[in-house]
């Protein structure tokens, strides 16, 4: 047996702690069959109910909980390093934290997830194979996104000099949910924006148009969540493998932002055309390049190593070291050119001003946002770059707006009005932001340089 | 032909997003050696240990150890190695012997070979009475014996521990040296990590200086108890005959250098101060003085503190 899931079992699924979860939840299914003898239909469908409750709670929320701390409590016990130092394959490390520090979640989740099905084939209920598919699915990718999240905190604590924290994994599970609702809330299932498209996720009926065609909602939504699922635990496979000094050629992560593009991109495709989907595809990419500057660890000696690499031709040992934003920046770059040039099949469109817009604004504010996490207190790095983005989006476009309308706007924001004043603009700042970004990184400065080189 | 050295450190920089931790340090220890990695807290040594076992890499250099690049092959190095840091932690809730079995298991042994092990690793640190008690439930000295014996458990070819006596009363300190003794006795290559010298005394073999990150001093010298190297001793004949080296070689003693009108002798490990003497005399020498030379490692870094 993987000795890590085996040394994850001992801990967290004790024939004593199995014993009182046992308890809890015959107390629980026994007070759902007491409450509901009277009911005519017997006690079978408010057990289902009961089940998929418990399944959700400890599957989902308790499971994940116990995946990122298999993590962060090896953090705060002292015994990472220890784990770091194993044989083990980052593969068995990943799977047997993943489904090791959530066994006892799990077994208890699983017994809902049984109720349910039960409760469901006795009922005659349609589509039940779909919905636990779908039910397991969320259930492993919300476990394995703590997982990462749990590893990025780790990597982003050690690089600026804290201890990690749960927090940073609860911030990330909830940025993420977010931007799960946004996505399927935008796009997948035109239920309106934020939590409403979140909600859509448990409640889809009908239909989905993806990829020029209709599919049933259910169905697509159990293999879609079924994807990301496998994305998440290939992510954390990734993450650990560079928890365990190992390396990774930058080829996963691009291969990810392809297929992310294409997710985004065919919700719009039978209705829009070739070139909206594209521009989906970009924006979700581009949304992933934000994501990725702020979860890659504020290390500017790595900078500096990959720069120094890069400008030698010795990709091999600049690959490894290749900073996570870049993958998505060029992508995004591809693809939202692609979305202007589409529909007349040339680069020389009115539209290539807008596109330019776009990406010379992304280019921008990883500008700022590698300025403010790249300084002498890199704990303090994210949030001066959300801050600094926000007085540049939300007061710097107030501004702009009450000088000059749209033109002033532009300067501040990538309006579709004024293209080419935002192309100018946001060039411009990106230059400045960048000089002064590679001024602090020390960009030029060889890696025997000092790390303190240059200081501010 | 000489034999590769057991860890080689060559050139490591190590930088900290903000500083510089370690400046260009290379040196090198053979096979067999303890060596006392000294210097003042906050000099590198921690950083230093955690490249030397593939925790970290680098920024700049290469260390070599058992064999094998840190930065190339940083799992098989972690499979050669026993590393505890200074602040350890252990599963509290896993009895000893489920502690044991899963450092065993998780460094690559089979499920076969696995209990044999456990029970070798908690007899060399005397816990073999306690293998079902819970970690947590030890003290301070015997929670310090399991976690070296989680490091030794798979039979690392190196072992590197930073600031092990930390913390702990004489008597655990004492166990501790005994227990560095037998597994440099057994082949194993010890690196130990330590401000305060007294605790090195014991066991160091050779002395490395570690200063504002950079060796200081002249590199790996020989120090502490020099048990592993025989007796020294300083003597003085009354008129030394010709053939002295020949002779002296011929009773199994080495002269190893000459100082003023004293010559230095090395006799074999383990030599009583008084057989040598009487081995000497036998041998028709006129001993007028005898001193056994012992240098602890106080005097070696003073040494090296003032060069």
């Amino acid at each position: 047996m993987n000795p890590e899931f085996q040394r994850n079992l001992w801990l967290e699924a004790s024939p004593r702690r199995i014993a009182w979860a046992g308890v809890v939840l015959l107390l629980i299914y026994g007070a759902a069959i007491t409450l509901t003898r009277s009911n005519p239909y017997g006690a079978l469908p408010a057990l289902g109910g009961v089940g998929a409750v418990v399944f959700v709670v400890c599957a989902m929320i308790w499971g994940a909980r116990a995946s990122g701390n298999s993590i962060l409590t090896e953090i705060a016990d002292r015994t990472w390093d220890f784990q770091r130092l194993s044989a083990l394959k980052p593969w068995a490390m990943t799977w047997g934290k993943l489904f090791g520090g959530a066994s006892l979640a799990w077994l208890c989740g699983l017994t809902g997830l049984l109720m349910m099905v039960i409760a469901g084939l006795s009922g005659r209920v349609t589509g039940l194979a779909t919905t636990a598919v779908f039910m397991l699915a969320l259930a492993v990718l919300l476990q394995a996104i703590s997982l990462g999240a749990a590893l990025i905190g780790v990597r982003k604590a050690r690089a600026e000099g804290r201890t990690a924290r749960a927090s940073g994994v609860l911030g990330g599970l909830i940025i993420g949910a977010i931007l799960l609702s946004w996505v399927a809330g935008s796009a997948g299932f035109q239920r309106g924006m934020g939590t409403e498209g979140f909600g859509a996720l448990f409640t889809a009926n009908g239909l989905v148009d993806w990829g020029g065609r209709l599919w049933s909602a259910a169905a697509f939504r159990a293999v879609a969540l079924t994807l990301f699922a496998a994305w998440a635990v290939i992510g954390a496979w990734r993450l650990m493998r560079l928890e365990l000094q190992m390396q990774n050629a930058p080829v996963i992560w691009p291969a990810f932002l392809i297929f992310l593009a294409i997710f985004a991109g065919g919700f719009v495709l039978r209705t829009q055309g070739f070139a909206a989907s594209l521009a989906v595809g970009s924006l979700v990419v581009a949304l992933s390049a934000y994501a990725a500057a702020f979860a890659e660890p504020a290390d500017r000696v790595r900078i500096r190593q990959f720069a120094h690499f890069a400008a030698k031709g010795d990709l091999a040992r600049a690959a490894p070291l290749t900073p996570a934003p870049l993958a998505p920046l060029l992508i995004a770059t591809l693809l939202v050119l692609g979305a202007f040039a589409a529909p007349t099949g040339s680069l020389m469109t009115p539209e290539l001003g807008q596109a330019g817009a776009l990406i010379a604004f992304l280019l921008r504010d990883l500008g700022v946002i590698a300025l403010c996490r790249m300084g002498e207190r890199p704990q303090r790095g994210d949030f001066s770059a959300v801050v600094a983005l926000g007085l540049l989006y939300g007061v710097g476009g107030s501004i702009g707006w009450a000088v000059g309308q749209e033109t002033g706007g532009a300067l501040f924001a990538p309006l579709a009005n004024a293209p080419l004043i935002s192309l100018a603009s946001g060039l411009a700042q990106a230059a400045v932001v960048w000089v002064l970004a590679a001024k602090r990184i020390g960009i030029n400065a060889p890696p025997s340089a000092p790390a303190s080189v240059p200081a501010t | 032909m000489t034999a590769a050295p057991m860890i080689d450190v060559r050139g490591v920089v190590y930088d900290y997003p903000t500083a510089r931790a370690l400046h260009g340090v290379s040196f090198t220890v053979e096979a067999g050696a303890v060596l006392a990695m000294v210097g003042p807290n906050g000099a590198g040594k921690t950083t230093l240990l955690r490249c030397m076992a593939a925790l970290d890499n680098p920024t700049e250099g290469e260390i070599i150890v058992a064999g094998l690049d840190t930065r190339g092959d940083p799992r098989g190095v972690h499979a050669a190695i026993g590393y505890l840091p200074d602040f350890f932690g252990l599963y509290e809730e896993l009895s000893v012997r489920r502690a044991l079995t899963y450092a065993a298991r998780s460094r690559g042994m089979s499920p076969g070979e696995t209990p044999r092990a456990v029970e070798e690793a908690a007899a060399r640190v005397q816990l073999t009475d306690r293998l079902e008690m819970r970690a947590g439930e030890l003290s301070r000295g015997l929670k310090q014996r399991l976690a070296i014996a989680q490091t030794i458990v798979h039979r690392p070819r190196v072992l590197l521990l930073d600031e092990p006596a930390a913390g702990l009363d004489p008597e655990a300190r004492r166990a501790l040296s005994d227990l560095i003794l037998r597994l440099a006795g057994e082949g194993m290559t010890i690196v130990v990590s330590s401000h305060i010298l007294a605790e090195l005394e014991d066991y160091s073999t050779r002395m490395l200086m570690i200063r504002d990150g950079a060796v200081a001093g002249g590199g790996v010298v020989a120090a502490g108890s020099g048990a592993r190297h025989g007796l020294q001793v300083a003597v003085a004949f009354a008129d030394p005959p010709q053939d002295l080296p020949e002779r002296l070689a011929a009773i199994g003693v080495t002269l190893e250098r000459h100082d003023g009108e004293e010559v230095v002798l090395l006799a074999p490990e383990g030599e009583d101060d008084a057989a040598l003497l009487a081995r000497l005399i036998g041998a028709g020498l006129k001993v007028r003085s005898f001193q056994p030379v012992r240098r602890t490692l106080e005097d070696a870094y003073l040494a090296e503190v003032a060069r």
